[in-house]
């Protein structure tokens, strides 16, 4: 197992209150990780840390070895790393192919020059049309592609924040509480993409306060509190630690 | 007939402004007060290059063209790290101390007298003398700017521009650098309005301060929005509308004492309508916001 993303003794805080405190974390690829833990434990911090939306006090993060702590979000976006937020951030007055066109990266069209001329944005646009409705069509948004994004369900919005983390063709998915407040049966679906990516080579972050979904699909959990890591490991295992059980129920 | 040539150049003037804007405010969403200082900047270059340097018009247009970059380029450095109202009112003081520049710096812009005796363009050699010849070259470079916008819009370009608008940190995690696109539109509208400015000296051939005020920036503003923030076609047909309409009061017998007036009332009762039953605009799509 190789490693994708090192975080090492990371913290950061917010006007004196501490929201992550020297935190460590390895994620390999090809796996899932959950990160859990009580509201205000660091998690949205941690991700947002990794994500450059916020710089570390303290620590470095390393994603292939490459130093990305300190880098703007979209540099780090552009090595890689995609991101979902927890009050899911969209384009909901556009269409859902709007959403997705717009993840795609290095697009000649974005430049001035190519936009005026023409040059090379033709040929682009009308493949990355057609990859923009395979995704959509992938996440099981078929037919839905010149809907408003703002006109779908909530459960589907989260389906087409996940289409446009595939259009930038990231291999680390960072994903905030990508079942919370939808129904079973669409958070089932997630799910099983969730895993369908982890086989096609993905590696994913997610944070969850769901725990049964946590336990169905990660490999690894690692349990926040206060900003500190209490525990990592199997979801099973973890989730019988009684530091765990006391963290989260206390 | 003269007058009519006259207004349909004044409305091309006005389209290439609010056009121009609409890259920046309606696409964009940087609610910007500042477009009269583009178009001042246009304008007072064309007009000191051509006076005092005497070079033809393709030359002091190019000059006001690299102006309006640098200017645009400054303007839009506190975009980069306000939003919102703050926004606003930073371009507010902006275009407030550009004016009182062009006004005080006497010796330079000639101060509240203005540049006066601005020659006639000559383009490839030839002098536009007659009204049908200014409108022509006016319609042309008109034509330019809306293919231009249109073209920008429609591109991968334009959609970052509106997801910078919708949502700036959604567009920012997607691996876009919201920054250089805020620079780069706003050079781009501020390049454009220069064009605008760089007719209007030439053809108006004597300018002052009072064309460059806030009032102006509100009136190209108020275009945008009636036409249709973020539509290329709207602000264009605002344009139309709002240099035309006005002066039909002329043909309805108001004196000319109060004509100027009771255009800013028709001015801020349109917008004031607009802003509650038709926020989106004549032909817009979204509310503007």
């Amino acid at each position: 197992m190789t490693s994708l993303l090192e975080v090492s003794e990371v913290s950061k805080s917010f006007d004196g209150v501490v929201a992550v405190d020297g935190m460590s974390m390895t994620l390999c690829e090809r796996r899932i990780t959950s990160i859990i833990g009580p509201n205000g434990s660091g998690k949205t911090t941690l991700l947002n840390l990794i994500g450059g939306f916020v710089f570390p006090d303290r620590g470095d993060i390393l994603l292939r070895g490459q130093r990305i702590s300190g880098m703007r979000p979209y540099r780090i976006a552009a090595l890689g790393v995609a991101r979902t937020f927890q009050n899911l951030r969209l384009l909901r007055r556009a269409t859902l192919i709007d959403n997705v066109l717009l993840a795609f990266q290095h697009q000649a069209g974005e430049g001035v020059f190519c936009a005026l001329t023409g040059w090379k944005t033709r040929r682009e646009e009308k493949a990355s049309q057609a990859t923009a409705r395979e995704l959509l069509a992938f996440v099981g948004l078929e037919g839905k592609a010149y809907e408003l994004a703002g006109s779908l369900s909530y459960g589907q919005q989260k389906l087409v924040t996940l289409a446009c983390c595939l259009a930038m063709e990231a291999d680390l998915l960072l994903l905030d509480e990508p079942v919370a407040g939808i129904d079973p049966e669409m958070s089932r679906h997630i799910l099983e993409l969730l895993a369908q990516l982890r086989q096609e080579g993905k590696t994913i972050l997610l944070i969850e306060h769901d725990l049964e979904a946590v336990k169905a699909v990660s490999d690894t959990v690692i349990v926040l509190d206060e900003g500190r890591k209490i525990a990592e490991g199997r979801p099973d295992k973890v989730m019988r630690d009684p530091v765990v059980v006391e963290a989260y129920l206390t | 007939m003269d007058y009519a040539l006259h207004l349909a150049i004044i409305t091309c003037i006005y389209i290439i402004l609010s056009v121009s804007l609409d890259l920046i405010a309606g696409y964009t969403g940087i609610l910007s007060l500042a477009h009269a200082a583009f178009y001042g900047i246009g304008a007072y270059t064309t007009a000191l290059v051509a006076v005092h340097l005497r070079l033809p018009f393709v030359w002091c247009l190019a000059v006001s063209l690299v102006a309006a970059m640098a200017l645009g380029g400054i303007v839009s450095a506190p975009a980069l790290r306000i939003r919102g109202d703050y926004l606003v009112i930073a371009t507010f003081g902006f275009q407030v101390i550009f004016y009182h520049a062009l006004s005080n710096w006497t010796d330079f812009t000639g101060g509240p007298m203005g540049v006066f005796g601005i020659p006639q363009p000559t383009v490839l050699g030839y002098t536009v003398t007659s009204r049908s010849g200014f409108l022509l070259l006016t319609v042309w470079l008109t034509g330019i700017c809306v293919w231009a916008c249109r073209r920008l819009a429609k591109a991968p370009f334009g959609r970052v521009l509106q997801g910078i608008r919708e949502d700036e940190i959604f567009t920012l995690a997607l691996g876009k650098s919201i920054s250089t696109y805020k620079v780069k539109v706003t050079v781009i509208g501020a390049v454009m309005a220069a064009v605008a400015g760089a007719l209007y000296a030439s053809y108006i051939s004597f300018i002052d301060p009072t064309s460059f005020s806030i009032m102006e920036s509100i009136l190209i503003l108020a275009i945008v929005i009636i036409g249709g923030a973020g539509t290329i076609w709207g602000p264009a047909l605002g344009a139309c509308l709002l240099v035309t309409v006005p002066e039909l009061l002329r043909f309805i017998g108001i004196p000319a004492a109060i004509a100027p007036n009771l255009r800013q009332i028709l001015y801020g009762g349109l917008l004031m309508g607009f802003a509650i039953w038709r926020p989106q605009g004549l032909l817009g799509r979204y509310a503007f916001r």
